[in-house]
């Protein structure tokens, strides 16, 4: 019960409700106002006035894990047909019904900033945006699917849980329920791939030759390591944590879980270092990295060309409900 | 599903079983072929959904089948020979196009609603109550496929014409899902089935010829083959026969 | 955990300011635009603002927001309203006035000093909380 006796904070200029900076008289006033609301750890509307630095990031970042999302979809989806049993049927089809929702939930949010979906379409199909590393490789078996499910949903979502306080409120609210379907992906990733572990060898050894070549892409996803101070979309609190400190906790949280499986790493210098606190492994391939997300890896034309056909194949369709009389 | 189920009042039940599980496991597939790639992102959901729907009921379905016959559901789901499946004719046309899918799923759902009904009555408890459920989920289903029905229906762009080519390509096959069972007479007797397919049929175009009269749509003409309506499966269910079996073909015996 | 409630983010009604959301695209006689989706996670509780779907009407706009906000079973109830209805008020002048109006408030009744001089003058303790 609440105490009726208990002080109401009283609420200074920066927590009015309706944030200043929106009717300051010029614009330097404004961004000063803007960037201490920032740094007070307040947030952002997509009705509120933006400086155009903030507008423009806000927008990148949204936009790339929205098509991230949408290109995720595609690895998996050749595999839908191809589940062994109708409850990983059903799973599969609910996963990546929920990539499909987040892809929603995602470009709704950039909508909202200005860009149409359709814009964000071409951008994408042209190579003027971009999407993760990972959504570029192929996936060869079953084990694949397992391994994606779990240790790629795992690496997206230690970065996803740190943005659901991002001071860009719309991304920050959708993080958070983006947050609570994920979890169970993860679950059911890691039901696949123990399955196999316990399996026939041929299970067994599947799962570890998906991981001997998931690896790699795996460390190059949150990127290279860039100091703090440079990094402008942590200085907005688009996000919170550097490249870096996302990698050391994906490791710290899976590195002993793939080892109770009896699954051998396969980078000989990953090891704690206790002194430093932190891990030590082979530098990733930063080269392969460049040349995968500017859309030359092993699949990313087949991929965008599969989208592109796919986008042509329906536009009748988005005419239609929209009652468009002829195709334009 | 573990433990037994009290045994079948009759015979012909399997029968019945098979061809309503594999009904909604072929047409599950086809559209949940749609995931990722439909028109628009709202809509990709709300396939996806419905997909998973039917995946789900054949599920069920081949869950008392596997309480019949001592065996287990994803056995009888993965582990036939395509010649085995016992899906209707109207569900062998692979996906096709946005207006085949919407077609497919307005003729299937409408035809499945009456067989639905009646299979309602009650006179084996199992299957009864499984209907009940499925009865309800599939309101919605019907929502969906009305509201995309009119909506093609009335577009004067390409909605339309493709439509009515979808209709026109799927009519001689649409009464499948009534094709005569083997041992119906004895599912009537026993009170399982209200009434013989054939007279289905003629419930299902009752409620169905006023909504396409309306939309100036064709009407689905005589069954074509009946005898052979769940038998000859062509191409386009041998592919997605070879894909869904893929996996554990390559692997028999193992768990996954 | 699902969508927070959060203050709702609809376009301004009025000609829209540059930070406004994109127009509805109108490429005929029906509009793809936004619709807003509220959701009641148990009976009881209140409605929240879970987030948008485009859709180009009402039918549609329903049905999709079941598949954004309800396929999981997570919501017993779903509101869904057309952006453009939706009316904004977060002028602080209404809402967050600057006079004094601690009176409306539990806050500006601090009686803490008074209440030690009245139980010093009739000898009495401070009562015990009762718990419920």
């Amino acid at each position: 019960m609440t105490d009726p006796l208990a002080l109401e904070p009283i609420l200074g200029p920066l927590e009015r409700g309706r944030p200043a900076f929106n009717d300051a008289p010029t614009h330097d006033e404004r961004f000063v106002l803007f960037e201490e609301h920032i740094a007070a750890g307040l947030k952002i509307e997509a009705t509120d006035w933006m400086p155009d630095e903030y507008r423009k990031s806000v927008l990148r970042f949204v936009e790339m894990h929205a098509n991230s999302e949408l290109m995720g979809v595609l690895p998996e989806r050749e595999w839908l047909m191809r589940a062994p049993t109708l409850r990983r049927k059903l799973a599969l089809t609910a996963k990546v019904q929920d990539e499909v929702g987040h892809a929603q939930l995602l470009y709704r949010v950039a909508e909202d900033l200005g860009k149409s979906r359709e814009a964000m379409f071409d951008d994408l199909l042209a190579g003027v945006t971009k999407f993760h590393n990972v959504f570029h490789y192929p996936t060869v078996g079953w084990a694949d699917v397992g391994m994606i499910a779990w240790l790629v949903d795992a690496a997206a979502i230690v970065a996803q849980q740190a943005l659901r306080d991002s001071s860009y409120a719309p991304y920050a609210r959708t993080m958070r329920k983006i947050c609570w379907e994920e979890s169970v992906h993860i679950m059911h990733g890691r039901d696949v791939v123990v399955t196999m572990v316990i399996g026939s060898p041929a299970q067994r050894a599947a799962i570890q030759d998906a991981l001997d070549r998931w690896w790699g892409p795996l460390m190059q996803m949150h990127g290279p390591r860039s100091p703090r101070e440079k990094d402008r979309d942590l200085h907005w609190r688009i996000k919170a944590k550097t490249s870096e400190e996302l990698r050391q906790e994906f490791l710290t949280i899976y590195v002993p879980r793939i080892r109770e499986l009896g699954l051998v790493i396969p980078d000989p210098e990953l090891a704690y270092d206790e002194a430093a606190g932190e891990w030590r492994y082979a530098e990733p391939d930063w080269d392969e990295l460049r040349t995968v997300v500017t859309n030359h890896g092993p699949m990313s034309q087949a991929r965008l060309e599969f989208r592109r056909l796919a986008r042509e194949e329906t536009r009748w369709v988005r005419e239609s409900i929209l009652g468009v009389a002829a195709a334009a | 599903m573990t433990g037994t189920v009290a045994a079948p009042p009759t015979t012909g039940l399997a029968d019945l079983l098979l061809s309503m599980a594999d009904d909604e496991f072929v047409i599950g597939f086809s559209d949940s072929e749609w995931t990722g790639i439909a028109p628009l992102l709202e809509e990709d959901v709300a396939m996806s959904s419905i997909a998973q729907d039917e995946l789900g009921h054949a599920a069920a379905l081949y869950g008392l089948l596997a309480r019949l016959a001592g065996t287990d559901p994803d056995a009888i789901a993965y582990d036939r020979e395509p010649d085995a499946y016992r899906h209707c004719r109207l569900l062998d046309h692979g996906r096709g196009d946005w207006a085949m899918t919407i077609a497919r799923r307005f003729l299937y759902d409408s035809a499945d609603s009456v067989r639905l009904d009646a299979l309602a009555g009650g006179g084996w408890a199992p299957l009864a109550e499984l209907v009940g459920k499925i009865r309800r989920e599939e309101r919605y289903h019907r929502m969906h496929a009305t509201a995309w029905l009119d909506r093609l229906a009335r577009d004067d762009g390409e909605g339309r014409p493709r439509l009515i080519a979808a209709l026109e390509t799927l009519g001689p096959d649409a009464a499948t899902v009534f094709a005569p069972l083997p041992d119906e007479p004895a599912l009537v007797e026993a009170g399982i089935l209200e009434a013989p397919m054939l007279d289905l049929e003629v419930r299902w175009r009752t409620a169905i010829e006023p909504v396409l009269i309306e939309h100036r749509l064709p009407l689905p003409p005589p069954m074509r083959q009946p005898d052979r309506a769940r038998l000859d499966h062509g191409q386009p269910f041998r592919w997605l026969w070879g894909e869904f079996t893929s996996v554990r073909r390559a692997d028999p015996g193992a768990t996954w | 955990m699902s969508g927070d409630g959060g203050p709702a983010t609809p376009a301004p009604t009025a000609a829209p300011a540059p930070t406004a959301a994109p127009a509805p695209v109108a490429l005929g006689t029906s509009v793809l635009e936004a619709w807003e989706v509220f959701r009641q996670e148990k009976d009881g509780d209140p409605m929240r603002h879970g987030g948008s779907v485009m859709a180009p009407d009402a039918e549609l706009a329903v049905h999709y927001a079941r598949e954004l906000y309800g396929r999981r079973q997570e919501s017993v109830r779903l509101w869904v309203v057309r952006r453009g209805d939706v009316l904004d008020l977060d002028d602080p002048d209404l809402l967050q006035p600057p006079l004094d109006r601690s009176f409306k408030k539990p806050g500006g009744y601090v009686m803490r000093d008074k209440l030690a001089a009245a139980r010093a003058q009739s000898g009495q303790a401070k009562p015990k909380a009762r718990s419920k």
